[in-house]
């Protein structure tokens, strides 16, 4: 099939969440209550504690280091006010999806969780607001190379091979089978899941910055973020080497290269704690 | 250097960061020798990870610097863009750093 024709069919089954977990229920009444002024934290928090099974991920991912909270999230009204809302209804949105991704495919897991912590420093650093949102995109900055697993494995099995025997660029490999790479799977299915553009964008451009319109900043964090954990080793994508660097990264963020050096020192101990957070879900998994 | 949860920390280990408690406060500056009073404390406080130089403890999944360098040869092998190049550089100098005995 020709990648036009391909890309067509692949925007419909994702229109129509084919072959795709099925959103947690409590998603749809957390989506009404957030856009209804008048509810309170208190009460959506309210809401999210009656399922038990989300509280203690929620809390679990608010209490992980890609967040860095010097204080231990407790309960559900806490993870909100410290992550925000918006964060927490992503949490909620893609929780069956990030179980798939530890599960499955634990290198991909490793890789985004790093590139959530590396762009929060980095977020930080050049002072964008709400850290954690952006956090969170580079936590699902590949969500894309999981629904192709999980919706489209014979098209996924065949991107591999075209990395692995014809030492195809991982990007193209995927447009040339699927017509759309991953960036784009990811976004296209956050704005279905009506997520903030801020990181819809992040996702959408974090390997063609010229992609992002408003968000430019945010995509260029992604971006870093994701060339830096390649360099550092942390995790596993379809990317065996460090993938392209756009320079204008730095430019957009105003970041000096030479705070390059002391983002690893301060990323290092963070990945130790992410190693340490994926081995006990390992773990829980294996016991189950 | 290596960041371990609480459980594995043992006296005579010395703190490559702060110590920092579930509130924020700084209970520990870095280089300091721990002591069994200082893990007692720590616990009170509720601290789970502790920063200390060295690689004191042999975890699995832990690389050796050797493995470290390796790794990082062969992921920028091929590669020629000057900036990714100085990323590398300054990789194998936090590497060297990462893992210098004190
Ligand atoms: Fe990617
Ligand atoms: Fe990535």
């Amino acid at each position: 099939m020709d990648p036009y024709e391909k890309r067509k069919e692949v925007r419909r089954k994702l229109r129509k969440l084919e072959g795709l977990p099925t959103l947690p229920p409590i998603v749809q009444r957390l989506n009404t209550m957030v856009e209804d002024e008048r509810v309170s934290i208190g009460q959506i928090a309210e809401l999210i504690e009656k399922d038990q099974v989300i509280t203690s991920k929620i809390l679990r991912l608010a209490n992980s280091a890609f967040y860095g909270f010097p204080r231990r999230v407790s309960t559900v009204q806490n993870a909100l006010m410290l992550l925000g809302i918006n964060v927490i209804k992503i949490l909620i949105t893609t929780s069956s999806i990030f179980e798939i991704l530890h599960k499955e495919d634990v290198g991909l897991w490793e890789h985004s969780v790093g590139v959530a912590a590396c762009a929060k420093i980095l977020a930080e650093k050049v002072e964008l607001k709400e850290p954690q949102e952006i956090a969170t995109a580079g936590l699902l900055h590949d969500l894309g190379r999981v629904i192709e697993k999980v919706a489209f494995l014979q098209e996924y099995n065949q991107i591999i091979e075209f990395i692995k025997k014809e030492k195809k660029d991982p990007l193209k490999a995927e447009e040339e089978v699927l017509g759309i790479n991953h960036a784009e799977i990811g976004a296209f299915l956050m704005r279905q899941w009506n997520l903030p553009e801020r990181l819809i964008e992040a996702v959408e451009a974090h390997h063609d910055l010229s992609k992002a319109k408003e968000f430019k900043k945010e995509a260029a964090v992604i971006h870093l973020a994701d060339v830096l954990i390649h360099a550092r080793g942390y995790g596993e994508s379809l990317y065996k080497k460090v993938p392209p660097l756009d320079e204008k990264a730095f430019k957009i963020l105003k970041l000096d290269f030479s705070f390059i050096k002391e983002l690893f020192f301060k990323l290092e101990p963070k990945l130790y704690e992410l190693k340490f957070f994926t081995e006990e879900l390992k773990k829980e998994t294996e016991g189950m | 250097m290596q960041r371990l949860p609480l459980a594995y920390i043992i006296p005579g280990m010395k703190t490559y960061e702060e110590v920092v408690d579930a509130n924020g406060r700084t209970l520990c500056g870095k280089g300091v020798e721990l002591t069994e009073e200082h893990l007692k404390r720590f616990q009170e406080f509720g601290v789970q990870f502790i920063t200390v130089e060295g690689l004191k403890v042999r975890l699995p999944w832990e690389k050796t610097l050797e493995e470290e360098l390796e790794g990082l040869e062969k992921r920028f092998e091929g590669i020629s863009d000057p900036v990714l190049l100085n990323i590398k550089e300054v990789l194998k100098e936090f590497l060297l750093e990462k893992y210098k005995e004190t």
